[in-house]
């Protein structure tokens, strides 16, 4: 690893950071303008019996008289050193609401994306060594089939078939094994479809390349082929894939916790849209928008460290300019 | 070579148990009946043919003959979808027709390869390295170490400088002369005792062309490899092969010994192919070059079409200084073709870059027609090129695939808003006629044109504004011999009757020959040396100037360094 590439890095973790306080900020700001207003709706509720005075008391202790750049100002400050705030429903604190909720979700979403990748490997990998007459066709079908299928109908039918009809699990236990990675499987199977359309495309556009061709005339046979040659080359894409696919996994994981039934970051995203709890959803949203801007990051530092034509930043290419992009500038520059 | 032993005794078993009394050695490769089918389509139909052990043979036609198909499936490595029949037999015996499986230990091992684009032919997120321990694996070695001296030697004996870095690199690190010496090696390391050999030094310049031929005939001579060598070049293939078979749209028009095929062609075909290879024919085209020549210069005034006077260009390349042109100057006399000349990155293309004003010079001075292009706002450039223009190297790239043949060539008359659009259309008519194309292509989109009909079209596209200055970056290189001949023709005739000035860029001396008047040679940045055609090619005064011309491929006189032993084998053969 080279002193540039390190530069570089650096360059991209500080953008990443601005990327982050900006989704903060728009979080909020849109959370703000939006109609209706919780607190009241808390403080007012007469079953609450709070009086007017301590109703104003609460208002001045949590700083909500103030205007919103000032409101702002401080909860961005919070956030930065890791303060969420109190939920207003539970008035305990929003980290450790969420980290008693997001191991669940974490062992869901990993496991769901183990499936995925594994399953997607297994189609690409058939559709290249399942001789036609023996359902490659079928195979090559099976991404677009699991696109088109809702997350929820998979997970149903799993929790119909595998929990009622064959007992494997039992719906009222939905942290058992067994539930726990029919939940996954539910969860990884779009992903799956993604990432193996991409990895079919690009293992069948690699393995009509020329190199391939020599390669194979090198007496290397089919496997070696693939696992040597044609597998890298191919997963390249595949890692930009993988970076996207991670925000499908978070907001599938909303809808099959509720599914099966499991408690994690979708169920409480769930609780406190019903009941308005502000600061945990602006917590939950920066807390994706940081998921995602990581894994993008980590998308961007490794892909230069697998393809070695690739550097991080633009700027001057090792490739040598052919003949014909030359010929393409020329041609628009003497026509315009 | 124990690989080899073994294999040349299992052979003998066989052949004697096949042919008792074998009148004459087995050949080492017989190709008979084969037929080549893409679907319905037939590409190659009925080829035979026979390559000794230690011979080599040439199968040479243009693009679409069929040439690099009967390679492939010799290899076993036609495209999918491709289906061969017929009979091919490897050391006696038949290959086309066994399991892969059973054809595999042959891969590498004993049939080696060498493909045409060295550019895309080894894994570009792999090392060279990596892919080189794959052909060393095909030895019967286990010792990692040895394996990687064994490979590392191989680089050396190609002619690479320094076999260790090499070994580390990526494959975008390497040019493409030093990537094709690296597919040669991996080809040879384990020793096969065919190597096929399809266009090898099509996409690299002429004196490393020439050192990648001296390598394989060495190699073929010390190794005692059978070469089965595919080019569109007749020069070459004379030059290279003991027997020659001449091929087009999938059937051969000529086979026999090169001697015979090439100083007596029978077949129209391999006559034509003869007669339209440029190192062959340097004065083909005198009399018409000539003509337009003689006719400027006696009626034509002192003024010359083009006056490039010290010009020099440097580019910063991560934070380095590269001169691109240095002190470059050289006249255009009108009416007649300038050739620059130089292998790439000699500076030629930023010369012509400069010279249409697409960069400005750092010093120097550039004129056209007495106006001068340096230092000229983007508007007033405009108006200079519509008396310069460009035709480009690769007519399969230049122009849109999904516009039709009018609307391309109509371009240049839309954007410089020259008469009416009735006026125009019959104006691009004209451009077509002058390029011997008719009116029925107007409709045409370029994907339904040949070759050489597209850059028919690239240069009705640049004469259709009637410029006086029409610059040439390499126009024929994408091209096939013949095609390449016809262009040449349709150029001539354009500059004899509309008195046009050209100036070609080629790294091909024997085109330049042909068809240019006066040529500077350029060698990094440099022009080392500048005359008239007959005073560079007949008392050539630099050393780079005779390297260059020395790798014009001769034909059959330049045969004469083949090894005698092959050639004593051949006769003994027949």
């Amino acid at each position: 690893m080279s002193n540039a590439y390190l530069a570089d890095a650096a360059k991209r973790l500080a953008q990443a950071f601005i990327v982050i306080l900006l989704a903060y900020v728009l979080t909020f700001v849109v959370v703000s303008i939006l109609p209706g207003d919780p607190i009241t709706n808390v403080l007012r509720d007469p079953q609450n019996g709070f009086s007017e005075d301590e109703i104003k008391a609460i208002i001045a202790a949590q700083g909500l008289d103030q205007p919103i750049p000032v409101q702002l100002w401080t909860s961005l400050s919070h956030f930065v050193i890791g303060d969420f705030g109190l939920s207003m429903r539970s008035s305990r604190p929003v980290a450790t609401l969420i980290a008693e909720v997001l191991p669940s979700t974490l062992i869901l979403a990993s496991a769901a994306f183990a499936i995925a990748l594994l399953l997607a490997m297994t189609i690409a990998y058939g559709t290249q060594f399942i001789p036609k007459q023996l359902g490659q066709g079928l195979l090559r079908g099976f991404p677009s089939f699991f696109l088109s299928v809702p997350n929820f109908v998979i997970g149903l039918m799993l929790i119909h078939v595998f929990g009622f009809q064959l007992g494997l699990f039992r719906v009222i236990a939905p942290n058992s094994f067994w539930a726990t990675f029919f939940a996954a499987v539910a969860l990884g199977i779009p992903v799956s479809a993604r990432i193996a359309e991409v990895l079919i495309a690009n293992l069948d556009k690699e393995s009509e390349q020329e190199y391939a061709a020599v390669a194979r005339g090198r007496g290397l046979t089919q496997m070696r082929l693939f696992a040597k040659h044609l597998l890298k080359p191919s997963s390249l894409p595949v890692v930009t894939v993988i970076a996207l696919a991670i925000g499908e996994l978070l907001g599938g994981s909303l809808i099959t916790e509720t599914v099966f039934g499991r408690t994690g970051i979708g169920s409480l995203v769930q609780r406190s849209v019903s009941t308005q709890d502000l600061p945990v959803l602006q917590a939950v949203v920066s807390l994706a928008a940081v998921v995602f801007v990581l894994v993008n990051l980590i998308a961007d530092l490794v892909y230069p460290l697998l393809d070695p034509r690739v550097k991080l930043v633009d700027g001057p290419r090792e490739r040598p300019s052919t003949a014909d992009d030359s010929a393409t500038a020329k041609s628009a520059a003497v026509t315009s | 070579m124990a690989a080899q032993d073994r294999l040349t005794a299992d052979t003998l078993t066989r052949a004697e148990l096949i042919a008792p009394v074998p009148l004459r050695p087995l050949p080492l490769l017989r190709v008979d009946g084969l037929s080549v089918c893409y679907g319905p389509h037939e590409v190659v139909t009925n080829v035979g043919f026979e390559l000794g052990r230690g011979e080599s043979l040439a199968l040479i036609g243009e693009s679409g003959s069929g040439k690099s198909t009967i390679a492939r499936a010799v290899l076993r490595l036609l495209p999918s979808g491709g289906h061969a029949t017929g009979r091919v037999a490897f050391d006696g015996q038949e290959v086309l027709g066994i399991s892969e499986r059973g054809f595999r230990p042959l891969r590498g091992r004993a049939i080696g390869f060498v493909p045409q684009d060295p550019a895309n032919s080894l894994n570009p997120v792999r090392t060279i390295g990596a892919q080189a321990q794959e052909a060393a694996a095909l030895l019967d070695e286990a010792d990692k170490a040895f394996r990687k001296q064994l490979i590392l030697e191989t680089f050396a004996e190609v002619g690479l400088d320094n076999p260790r870095r090499v070994y580390d690199s990526y494959p975008h690190q390497l040019s493409g002369g030093m990537l094709q010496r690296v597919l040669i090696g991996l080809a040879i390391l384990p020793r096969p005792a065919l190597l096929v050999a399809d266009e090898p030094t099509s996409a690299l310049d002429v004196t490393i062309q020439k050192r990648i031929l001296d390598l394989l005939t060495r190699l073929q001579h010390d190794l005692k490899i059978s070469l089965l060598l595919i080019t569109h070049d007749l020069a070459i293939a004379a030059e290279r092969a003991n027997a020659l078979v001449v091929l087009k749209d999938g059937v051969i028009h000529e086979a026999g010994r090169t001697a015979s095929v090439f100083s007596s062609p029978e077949s129209a075909y391999a006559r034509k192919l003869r007669a339209d290879v440029p190192a062959l024919n340097p004065d083909r085209y005198a009399a018409s070059r000539d003509r337009g020549f003689h006719a400027v210069k006696t009626g034509g005034g002192d003024t010359p079409k083009i006056d490039v006077g010290a010009v020099t260009k440097t580019f910063i390349v991560d934070g380095k200084t590269l001169t691109a042109v240095d002190d470059v100057s050289f006249i255009v006399p009108a009416g007649t073709t300038h050739a620059l000349v130089g292998e790439s990155g000699s500076g030629k293309t930023t010369a012509v870059r400069l010279l249409l004003g697409l960069e400005q010079p750092d010093t120097g001075t550039i004129s056209v027609a007495g106006e001068q292009i340096t230092g000229r706002s983007p508007e007033a450039l405009r108006a200079a090129w519509r008396h310069l223009q460009l035709v480009y190297q690769n007519p399969f790239t230049s122009l849109d695939p999904t516009w039709t043949i009018e609307r391309l060539v109509r371009e240049p008359l839309d954007r410089f808003r020259v008469g009416t659009s009735k006026e125009r259309v019959a104006r691009v008519r004209e451009a077509l006629a002058d390029v011997g194309l008719g009116g029925h292509l107007l409709s045409r989109k370029p994907g339904t044109l040949s070759g050489g009909q597209r850059q028919r079209v690239a240069i009705a596209r640049a004469l259709v504004l009637k410029p006086d200055v029409i610059v040439l970056d390499e126009p024929t290189s994408a091209l096939d011999v013949s095609v390449q001949a016809d262009i040449v023709e349709v150029l001539l005739s354009l500059q004899a009757n509309l008195g046009l000035t050209y100036v070609f860029l080629s790294h091909d001396l024997a085109l330049v020959r042909q068809l240019a008047h006066t040529v500077s040679v350029m060698h990094r940045g440099r022009i080392v040396e500048h005359g008239t055609v007959a005073e560079i090619f007949d008392n050539p005064q630099q050393p780079y100037t005779r390297s260059l011309l020395a790798s014009i491929p001769s034909g059959i006189a330049g045969a004469a360094h083949l090894p005698q032993a092959r050639l004593r084998l051949m006769a003994t053969a027949d």
